[in-house]
């Protein structure tokens, strides 16, 4: 999410870090720097020394960078305010904490509810990126797709070939005609 | 149809499909994602875990076979299985064969033995091939038989065991706990017990025991490191180790609770107690030892050593809540709002005296008697509760039906009104 603020990395007097990320197709995003560290791949960045001028992806465009970073920024900063309320001995900031847990699910889920070619954009740049949480809710939404059905609903829903030869189709359809009975 | 394969899902690389397939783990999804295609197909042994639902196999295919077929060939086909969980009708002479193909890797293991279609051997004999499982660290067994210990050697990398249903002997859960020395988590529910159960586990930290049985039960829990215990169904209760204990559950849904010893519980947060009839001297212990206690919830009906139900002995409500100053949230039903409403414990009041944390209580009345001083007892809890946001008076189940009754009934109704910001009646 491109926030507003200087371009380039730096710290506003509140000594929090901003950096600049480059999309493929070079729009320029600027957000924290704890927010950019929840990917892997731009944390080891980061530490090597290379987000001098900002960082480059080649391989994300601006659509896709812009929602990684949205649910980056909206899970660190749910992450910093939960343990706030831990090292809090209110009684309300503890009663909270489920609420807030709440909040951030129904977030993932709406963040979520995407068209199919978004979905796999966001796998595949949850994968490089490296941003686990991400990838384990991209993973489970196309899980939730294939529960149910049979391979040619699969096939039908993902555009996949069916490349057995008819030998192997043969001998994967008896050992598995249990499932469809 | 025939796609031909470009974009999309077929752009996404193996390692993910992988990801993606390790989420699925009921056997007709990864049955059918075997058929997709060669990819996925070659995906299957990697995934981590199976599970066979009820229904998985319909009656007619079960009769034949097919289901013992269909899970020894998915087990065989998962090299790296680590989760194992079988709902469905299976034979309980294939288990060995499956266990051992598996044992490298499997950790998980669940299995609803009153589904078995061959029904196990008295003597828990058939049990055996679990121990074959030497990596396992949870273990979960539906309608088992345990009336022998099965030989499972040392399941030293067991931490969680749940049991269920179980026709249980008493020497045989020592002998079968005995040879799971490092249990986090030990639950055995619904299960058939008598005589004397007797429990040490270095490092259980939750454990949940609820027990049929018309006779008299009773337990020893030595548990060092115990935080959460839930209890059901016990005559007799001694806990050794309760320093870390945080919540605490004991409960008796028939008969009689005689005595409970647990020694001082300085961390207890959470306390709830309930039944139909316990001796008085077993609830004022547990009391005396939860001095620190937020949450406490308190069903008791009756006291009384022998077969006659008494009522609860006066308790002070003034030294009640002064001995457990940090309750925040008290639940009353049954005998304990009787027995707190009291004429003389707010007569020569120490005018410092508070109930200083107190946020949330809900009262069961049953009985319009002593309509007075249950209505002062009321009163004295908004007063002196100067934390208290909300009071839920249940009359729902008022008994006695005639003009006490209805009389209590306004006045409970004015009280409402009077401190209609807190009170709320239900």
């Amino acid at each position: 999410m491109a926030s507003a603020g200087e371009s380039g990395d730096g710290a506003d007097g509140k000594g929090v870090t901003t950096i600049t990320i480059i999309s493929s197709d070079n729009e320029a995003f600027e957000v924290l720097e704890a927010a950019a560290s929840m990917s892997l791949t731009i944390r080891h960045l980061i530490e090597d020394g290379c987000a001098d001028g900002g960082i480059p992806l080649p391989n994300v465009t601006a659509g896709i960078l812009a929602k990684v970073l949205e649910y980056c920024s909206k899970h660190v900063a749910a992450v910093a305010a939960s343990s706030e309320a831990g090292s809090s001995s209110n009684a309300a900031d503890a009663a909270a904490a489920p609420e807030k847990e709440e909040d951030l699910a129904s977030f993932d889920k709406a963040f979520i509810d995407v068209e199919q070619d978004t979905l796999y954009d966001l796998l595949m740049a949850a994968n490089y990126l490296e941003v686990k949480g991400l990838l384990d809710l991209a993973c489970q939404k196309v899980a939730d797709m294939i529960k149910g059905k049979t391979p040619d609903a699969i096939r039908q829903t993902f555009k996949i070939k069916n490349d057995f030869s008819p030998e192997q189709e043969e001998k994967i359809r008896e050992e598995n005609q249990w499932a469809f009975e | 149809m025939e796609w031909d394969g470009d974009g999309g899902m077929n752009s996404v690389p193996d390692g993910v499909v992988q990801h993606v397939l390790s989420m699925l783990s009921n056997v007709r999804d990864v049955a059918a994602c075997a058929c997709v295609c060669r990819r996925w197909r070659d995906c299957v042994p990697y995934l981590p875990a199976l599970f066979f639902p009820r229904n998985a196999f319909d009656a007619a295919a079960a009769a034949r076979g097919a289901a013992d077929e269909a899970i020894g060939r998915m087990v065989a086909a998962v090299a790296r299985l680590r989760e194992l969980v079988i709902y469905c009708p299976f034979s309980m002479a294939r288990l060995p064969a499956w266990i051992a193909a598996r044992s490298a890797t499997l950790r998980v293991l669940e299995l609803r033995m009153d589904a078995a279609s061959d029904k196990a051997a008295p003597d828990g004999g058939h049990l055996d091939c679990i121990g074959l499982a030497a990596n396992l660290e949870e273990l979960r067994l539906w309608g088992v038989s345990l009336t022998a210990a099965p030989a499972w050697g040392r399941m030293e990398r067991l931490r969680v065991l749940e049991v269920v249903g179980a026709q249980l002997r008493d020497s045989a859960v020592k002998d079968a706990i005995a040879a799971c020395p490092n249990l986090t988590d030990l639950s055995l529910l619904g299960c058939d017990c008598s005589g004397a159960v007797n429990i040490e586990l270095e490092l259980l930290e939750r454990c949940r025991l609820d027990i049929l049985g018309g006779s008299n039960c009773s337990l020893l829990l030595a548990a060092p490191r115990l935080e959460s215990l839930e209890v059901q169904g016990f005559t007799w209760i001694t806990l050794r180790g309760g320093h870390s204990l945080r919540r605490l559950s004991i409960a008796k849904s028939t008969g009689r609770v005689h005595k409970v010893d647990t020694g001082n519980l300085p961390d207890l947060d959470h306390l709830s107690l309930r039944g139909v009839q316990w001796n008085w001297a077993a609830v004022s212990s547990v009391l005396q030892c939860a001095s620190e206690v937020k949450h406490l919830m308190m069903k008791i009906e009756f006291c009384g050593d022998m077969d006659a139900l008494q009522p609860f002995p006066e308790v002070d409500l003034v030294d009640f809540f002064n001995s457990h100053p940090k309750l925040r949230k008290f639940e009353i039903h049954g005998a304990m709002f009787a027995a707190l409403c009291q004429k003389n414990s707010l007569k020569n009041l120490d005018p410092r005296f508070l109930i200083p944390c107190l946020e949330e209580v809900l009262i069961t009345v049953r009985s319009p008697l002593n309509a007075e001083q249950k209505l002062n007892t009321l009163e004295s809890l908004v007063k002196y509760g100067v934390r208290l946001r909300t009071m839920v008076i249940r009359i729902s189940q008022m008994k006695n039906c005639h003009d006490a009754a209805d009389d209590f009934f306004e006045e409970i109704c004015k009280f409402k009104y009077m401190n209609y910001k807190k009170v709320r009646i239900e």
